[in-house]
């Protein structure tokens, strides 16, 4: 039991730890991975007998206390922050930080541990906060002006957001008169009259979008994702957005939001993906792919079967790993050349080292569901798990998008001398490109058996490489006639209107749906 | 009425704040709307938890229960110290964007950025 407390509070002793103690960081950073590993160790072996825990702290119950479950997602979560910890605090290994920048990174895993296990909507608006305030001050850590720019511009618009999520956790309370997600679980099903519920949900799902990376929403994310320093991308990236999405989870496990979901999903999937193909910058392209990934997230949690919501788990899994690599081969491909675009990486690709390039090519593997990478196994599952052909359609599309827009990288991987990169880079690529080739035993951890013999069949290999080849044979025609895109939304004032249009969406949607 | 009144009160300074933070274009008043969008909130959320004639939730001796919802007061102090916070960064950020633009203007830092990208 003490296990889902000690995850989270150890990493804000290593923050201070971090500080008071500068000449030991390298050894902290140790001791932080081996404790994490241990300790998950013991939680898996817990959860395998039990299926989740809970306890609740300061002795007053339920109602008022706060309660930490973990279940199986929380479990998968987790293991995927411990292997991004130890990939990206590799890739630091040998890089002069402040060490006010790992005690950053340490506030980050602890919150995003107590996300994971957290089970009441006002510990959920603080840790939520917190995970605000950090990745605000990691975006901002280079101090250049546009990154100094972006993270403003994030602060602002997630404020906004939380605001609008504790209006939301304020109606909550007063009609149910508890935060606890599971007790506000019971009050809905004894409660009469729940109108109530369509205001809460919509507020609160508003509010959690404008951090889930949702398109309409996030708009934030592009600028702050693509001009943060590699190792804070790919945290950002890979993790931090996931948060979002964990608490989605655990909304939709109580309140009625699968249709909105649904909706909301499609359209981040696809707009996400239009505004990446026509990016020429590699890491804002990364950004979008962000945005469009969470799309099959969404869909996954809205269509709500249990072999979908193992997908949702596989797929946020993979994409925390492919995302994760991918940011940190783009970072060190940029330092390597100094050139941003994709066009001039392709140019100046001798330049870099094939280790950051077979990075990339692992990533993009992972990214666009070759059968036995990464995003495959997700992707089948999801596909398995609906019945609607609609939600099918949408599916096929996306990856037939995201075909399309990494088709821009394929010259990159035409083999070329490559230039030098430090061997503790080249081991955090492995431990991320390892778990993404061997995905597919990886999941037998957390996917039951059955639900692989529902999935898995030969139309699904066949319905991914065709689409796989349809794309890269369609890419350059559709990259050539692609219309000129709007970009003013991702303007401040702009970008809070859409937060306010989305929320009027979002209420509208949980109306009809 | 102490609820309906603190509620509807809330409303309008949260449609104010949000008014401010994408009307005005001085960065220093958008952070002031933001505090107010978030003030407004805990005024809506301490209001929800009032009664009429409550008094302060300290319990003195036996026979006084009509006390107010401790509980939204407690929250709201956590959701103080937390926007606090970010006010304050926010502020240390927006010193940096002026040492090196010399402006608070939000479009015209956009505006500058944008021409720093393409040269």
């Amino acid at each position: 039991m003490t296990i889902i407390v000690l995850l989270p509070l150890l990493h804000f002793v290593f923050a201070v730890l971090c500080l008071s103690w500068q000449r030991g960081t390298r050894g902290i950073i140790v001791a932080a991975l081996l404790i994490d590993t241990i300790l998950l160790g013991a939680l898996f072996a817990v959860l395998d007998q039990a299926g989740s825990i809970s306890i609740t702290l300061g002795g007053w119950g339920r109602n008022v206390g706060i309660e930490l479950v973990a279940d199986r997602t929380s479990l998968v979560f987790a293991f995927l922050t411990l292997f991004l910890e130890g990939s990206i605090l590799l890739y630091l290994w040998r890089e002069h930080l402040q060490p006010y920048f790992f005690m950053l990174l340490h506030l980050l895993l602890g919150a995003v541990f107590a996300v994971l296990f957290a089970q009441d909507l006002f510990n959920i608006y603080v840790i939520m906060e917190l995970l605000t305030l950090v990745s605000f001050l990691l975006v901002g850590y280079g101090k250049r002006p546009y990154q100094i720019w972006a993270s403003l511009k994030y602060l602002f618009l997630a404020s906004l957001g939380m605001g609008i999520y504790l209006l939301g956790v304020a109606v909550v309370y007063y009609h149910a008169g508890t935060m606890n997600l599971g007790l506000i679980a019971t009050q809905l099903t004894e409660q009469q009259d729940t109108t109530w519920v369509l205001l809460a949900s919509s507020l609160l799902v508003t509010g959690i979008a404008v951090k889930a990376g949702i398109f309409v929403f996030s708009l934030w994310l592009p600028a702050a994702h693509a001009s943060a320093s590699p190792a804070v991308s790919a945290l950002l990236s890979g993790l931090v957005i996931k948060m979002g999405v964990v608490v989605l989870l655990k909304l939709a496990a109580i309140f009625p939001l699968s249709g909105s979901l649904l909706v909301l999903g499609s359209l981040t999937g696809i707009l996400g993906i239009i505004y990446a193909i026509t990016a020429y910058e590699l890491k804002y392209m990364l950004a979008f792919h962000t945005l469009s990934q969470i799309g099959y997230l969404l869909i996954g949690i809205g269509t709500g079967s249990k072999v979908a919501l193992s997908g949702t788990l596989c797929y946020a899994f993979a994409h925390g790993l492919f995302k994760g690599l991918l940011f940190l081969a783009a970072g060190s491909a940029i330092q390597a050349t100094g050139k941003k675009d994709i066009r001039e990486l392709i140019m100046e690709r001798s330049n870099i080292s094939l280790v950051t390039r077979a990075a990339l090519l692992i990533g993009t593997l992972g990214i666009i569901g070759l059968p036995p990478f990464a995003g495959f196994c997700g992707k089948a599952l999801l596909n398995a798990g609906t019945q609607s052909y609609v939600t099918q359609i949408v599916l096929a599309l996306l990856s037939f998008g995201t075909v399309v827009s990494f088709a821009k990288l394929i010259p990159l991987f035409r083999f070329k001398g490559g230039g030098y990169l430090p061997r503790t880079k080249s081991l955090s690529f492995l431990i991320l490109a390892l778990p993404i080739v061997l995905f597919f035993p990886l999941t037998h951890l957390f996917v039951p058996a059955w639900q692989w013999q529902t999935s898995l069949n030969i139309s699904v290999f066949i319905k991914n490489l065709v689409v796989i080849g349809m794309g890269i044979l369609l890419a350059r025609p559709i990259a050539n006639h692609f219309p000129h895109l709007e970009k003013r939304f991702f303007r401040l004032e702009e970008a809070a209107v859409v937060i306010l249009s989305g929320f009027f969406l979002v209420f509208l949607l949980l109306l009809f749906a | 009425m102490l609820m309906i009144a603190g509620v509807t009160v809330a409303v309008i300074l949260f449609g104010i704040g949000l008014l401010g933070m994408i009307f005005r274009r001085d960065l220093i008043i958008k952070l002031l709307s933001l505090g107010l969008v978030n003030g407004s909130v805990m005024l809506c959320l301490v209001s929800l938890g009032s009664r009429a004639n409550g008094t302060a939730p300290i319990i003195r001796g036996p026979g006084n229960t009509s006390y107010v919802n401790p509980l939204p007061q407690a929250l709201v102090l956590s959701a103080i110290v937390i926007n606090f916070a970010i006010l304050a960064l926010a502020l240390v950020f927006v010193m940096l964007l002026v040492e090196h633009y010399h402006s608070t203007d939000s479009q015209r830092i956009e505006h500058e950025i944008k021409r720093e990208k393409e040269l």
